[in-house]
């Protein structure tokens, strides 16, 4: 090589003759290798230049000798390349540079310059061997490379969301504006960083697990995490994550996008937390339940905050019902009962001022240094409050909830609209949870109150004929409450007998007027209970007859009712039984019996023997008949005969309270009726009489009536009624019936006693001389006497039982013995 | 020979259910006696009975409540009370409530017949 190149030198000169034919070899050579080959002497002279060098150039020899290589050179390229060439000369070193060379026809190609020193034995270069290659295509690729990365960059950067870019196996590449902005960072710096460190901790292990996964698999990923800002506030990101792949499909890159979802995501838990609240409404949550959630759901949006609520009592006077999860009790609590003013803090001037109350440093403020809860606050290490007033839907002030940050702090637009946003559903859940606490007491009252009037309530929808039933007409029909009602299955509970009663009521509902209805339900138990209907006719948001109707139990009225009907028409024929008119009836039906046989028979007998020819037998026997009835009508008169001669009473130990009770129940409807206010004074240490129970009570009976009687008329003072029974002297027991009416004269007292003396108009004037015999008959007294006011007073007095000794008639009991066996005669017709 | 038609008799009273068959039967009519309303309706008379012969007072159903039950039933029989309580106020409200007659015991054999006539009359 070393002689190769030396004789090379000589090449350009062409004079030795002895060499030609092994140049001429070389030359050709030289002349076909692919490049443009050139030497130069050590000074940088060309000395040298191959053929295709001068046919790319379209210079010859002579003429680079004459202008120099440069000549062509690309002229912006020239000031470089002269200056590498000359660190070449000075180095001595091999070299490779790039420049353009200009093509015979004027184009320049980019071409790469390697030049190596030839050097001989002591070193010195003795020339400079170059070869120039063609890398325009090359040079061409890298620039379309390069723009198309420009292109990428510039596209990338102005992308509204967070890029990177990693190699293939995850480490980044390249990071756009967008996310280095939010980082705080550079692309230099973030590639030192932990993958993902900015991922917030909770959402890391599933977006590690998620990056590994799609490494792994070499499939796109999704994803959404926190991510921690410059601010070093987290916000939501969804982060796509996606393969390049080259034509072989290898992957080149990972491209890995992140949107900003963080509006969406609290819009969300926003959303969330409102319907979360008012579950909590609905599902009957305490209220204090629901303002602790209320606070956790402001907390838990607004990064770095405490959060209170406290609400206004319905008459806006003072605070109550305070919440607050993350501060002390004691500190909420002191809200309780605090007058809403303009000096009780700020929630409290919040509410009263139904404005926001911005105190951004705690510290800073003199405004709440008279407040008690000022040192709680700074105690609890707060530096900012902001409380802002809840109002309804009606702008009512409901309350107010505060935000509280451990450092100074002013809100920002963001937390003005989220603010907003809490107010918002505060007032919507508040307002709803009240209205609802209202709504269960008053539905609870009503319950309570149906169940003490044993009162229910239905619907019917007019249209439709829907009908739906509360609880206790449910109950009251005896049917599964779980099962809707209908038409059939009522009318299968109806009493019969009332059927056409219960038909004409619902004819009625057509009508669509309100109405009253009383019906009987006939039980499989076979008993009937009694239900009073009130039913009024309203017309529903869409015009629909709609009848709303109270349904009452009055069963128990109505049995008691009618036992009180009962003991009043026994009443009745025991009054009508006292009654001589009574007395002569009961004795004409006894005689009409017999009397009537006797007459038919005697007409049957007539006519037999009148007839053509005479039925004798027949005769005969009506005569027979004849007489049998009339030895009965004779019975009859002997039997009432030995009535009035009876002597002896049911004679039995008896407790006169007691019989007194009785018969003020019998007749307290009675009295009732005649506006009568009854005091019972029934001494507690009346002893046993002995008597026929029967009379007394006839006899006390008497006696109230009477007195309600005598105070009918009276209307300018209450009709007051005392019966009073006490142990009276000589070991009798007193019964004692005073009234308040229009008395009598002195002078007439005894004579009251006498039959057939009267005050009354309808009356026959012989119940007190009834009432008389009988007492008399128990050895006892009545008597009478005016009172020192109005009205009079009625006694009586009979003896106690006596230790040992039975009972026993007297004359007296004639008339009243008399009376009872003429109501056992009433009682055996 | 003509069918007669049939008077029930419907009364507790033993004498009457002896002695009024016989009469009716004097009068031309056959005759049927009951001791009581649950009998009469329990009986294959009812749908013959052209006139009945009705007691008020009877233990169990009353005069007036087997008069309401044969409306019920759709059974217009004409009904001639009779009664041993001397109750004169009792007549007009019967007679109101459909009854032909209503006659006070003792009654006469002619009161009878009247009233046996108006109320085969009316059928």
């Amino acid at each position: 090589m070393d002689v190769g190149l030396s004789t090379r030198a000589s090449w350009v000169r062409s004079d030795h003759d002895e060499r030609t034919g092994m140049e001429n070899e070389l030359s050709r050579v030289v002349d076909t290798l692919p490049g443009l080959v050139w030497t130069a002497l050590p000074d940088g002279r060309i000395d040298f230049l191959n053929q295709r060098w001068c046919e790319y150039t379209g210079l010859s020899v002579d003429e680079v000798k004459k202008l120099g290589w440069q000549a062509a050179i690309h002229p912006d390229d020239l000031p470089h390349l002269v200056e590498r060439w000359r660190c070449m000369l000075v180095s001595r070193e091999q070299h490779e540079m790039e420049a353009r060379l200009r093509r015979f026809d004027g184009e320049y190609r980019w071409f790469v310059f390697r030049v190596c020193p030839l050097a001989d034995a002591s070193g010195q270069v003795v020339k400079w061997c170059g070869i120039n290659t063609d890398i325009e295509d090359r040079r061409r690729a890298e620039e379309a490379v390069r723009v198309h990365e420009r292109r990428f960059q510039i596209i990338v950067d102005g992308l509204p969301m967070n890029a990177t870019l990693r190699s293939p196996n995850g480490e980044l590449e390249y990071a756009n504006r967008h996310i280095l902005e939010y980082l705080g960072t550079t692309l230099d710096e973030i590639k030192d960083w932990t993958p993902h460190n900015t991922v917030h901790p909770d959402d890391r292990p599933a977006t590690l697990a998620a990056w590994k996964e799609a490494l792994e698999t070499g499939r796109p990923y999704e994803i959404e995490c926190r991510r921690r800002g410059v601010d070093q506030i987290y916000r939501w990101f969804h982060m796509r994550g996606f393969p390049l792949r080259d034509t072989d499909g290898l992957i080149v890159n990972w491209y890995i996008l992140a949107s900003d979802i963080d509006d969406r995501k609290r819009a969300e838990a926003l959303l969330a937390g409102e319907k979360r609240l008012l579950e909590m409404v609905a599902g009957g949550h305490s209220i204090s339940g629901i303002l602790e959630a209320l606070c956790q759901l402001v907390e838990s949006t607004v990064n770095g905050c405490r959060c209170s609520v406290v609400l206004v009592d319905p008459s806006g006077t003072y605070l109550e019902h305070s919440a607050a999860p993350s501060l002390p009790a004691s500190f909420i609590t002191s809200f309780d009962g605090l007058p809403v003013n303009v000096d009780s803090g700020p929630c409290a001037l919040a509410a009263y001022l139904n404005e926001q109350v911005i105190t951004a440093d705690l510290r800073s403020e003199t405004r709440w240094a008279v407040c008690a809860w000022y040192p709680m606050a700074l105690a609890q290490g707060l530096r900012a409050c902001w409380s802002m007033p809840i109002a309804s839907t009606t702008s009512k002030v409901l309350g107010a909830f505060a935000i509280y940050y451990d450092e100074p702090k002013t809100p920002t637009p963001l937390h003005q609209s989220l603010i907003e946003q809490f107010l918002h559903i505060a007032g919507i859940v508040i307002e709803r949870a009240q209205s609802d606490a209202a709504l269960k007491r008053s539905e609870a009252f009503l319950a309570e109150t149906r169940r003490l009037s044993s009162t229910g309530g239905f619907s019917k929808r007019g249209a439709t004929g829907e009908i739906t039933w509360s609880e206790e007409v449910y109950r009251m029909f005896e049917f599964d409450p779980a099962v809707p009602v209908t038409l059939g299955q009522i009318l299968t509970r109806v009493h019969p007998e009332d059927i056409p009663s219960f038909d004409e009521m619902l004819n009625r509902q057509h009508s669509g007027s309100d109405y009253e209805h009383e019906y009987r339900l006939l039980m499989p138990d076979q008993s009937a209970k009694y239900l009073h209907v009130v039913a009024h006719a309203t017309r529903d948001p869409d015009g629909q007859l709609e009848y709303i109707a109270a349904v009452q139990d009055v069963t128990q009225r109505r049995l008691s009712e009618e036992a009180l009907g009962k003991a009043r028409s026994e009443l009745a024929r025991v009054a009508r039984v006292t009654s001589l008119g009574a007395l002569t009836a009961s004795i004409a039906h006894e005689v009409n019996q017999p009397l009537s046989g006797i007459i038919t028979n005697a007409s049957t007998c007539l006519r037999m023997l009148a007839a053509d020819p005479p039925n004798v037998a027949g005769a005969r026997e009506t005569a027979r008949r004849t007489i049998r009835d009339g030895n009965r009508a004779s019975e009859v008169v002997t039997r009432l005969r030995t009535l009035f001669t009876k002597k002896d009473a049911t004679i039995e130990p008896l407790d006169l309270n007691e019989a007194t009770r009785e018969v003020i129940t019998l007749s307290l409807s009675e009295l009732q009726r005649s506006r009568v206010m009854l005091r019972t004074e029934l001494g507690d240490d009346v002893p046993l009489v002995t008597g026929d129970r029967v009379q007394l009570q006839q006899v006390i009976l008497n006696l109230l009536l009477n007195a309600a009687d005598a105070m009918s008329g009276l209307d300018d003072r209450p009709r007051q009624l005392v019966v009073r029974t006490e142990l009276d002297e000589d070991d009798r027991v007193r019964l004692t019936v005073q009234d308040v009416g229009m008395g009598f004269e002195p002078n007439v007292a005894e004579r009251l006693f006498d039959a057939f003396y009267t005050t009354k108009s309808g009356g026959m004037g012989i119940g007190l001389s009834i009432s008389r015999s009988i007492i008399e008959s128990h050895h006892g007294r009545l008597w009478a006497a005016p009172n020192d006011g109005p009205g009079a007073t009625f006694s009586f007095s009979i003896p106690r039982r006596p230790e040992g000794v039975a009972g026993a008639g007297s004359p007296g009991a004639i008339w009243t013995s008399a009376v009872t066996d003429a109501q056992h005669v009433m009682r055996t017709r | 020979m003509a069918i007669r038609s049939l008077v029930s008799i419907v009364d507790d009273d033993e004498s009457v259910r002896e002695s009024l068959p016989d009469l009716l039967r004097e009068f031309g009519f056959a005759a049927q006696a009951f001791s009581s309303a649950e009998e009469f309706l329990a009986s294959n008379y009812v749908d013959e009975t052209r006139c009945l012969i009705l007691d008020i007072a009877m233990p169990g159903m009353s005069g007036p409540d087997l008069q309401r039950e044969l409306t019920r039933r759709r059974k217009e029989i004409p009904i001639v009370f009779i009664t041993a309580h001397g109750d004169e106020t009792v007549r007009p409200r019967l007679i109101e409530q459909g009854a032909v007659e209503c006659l006070f015991k003792p009654f006469s054999d002619t009161a009878l017949l009247g009233a046996l006539n108006a109320a085969l009359e009316t059928n």
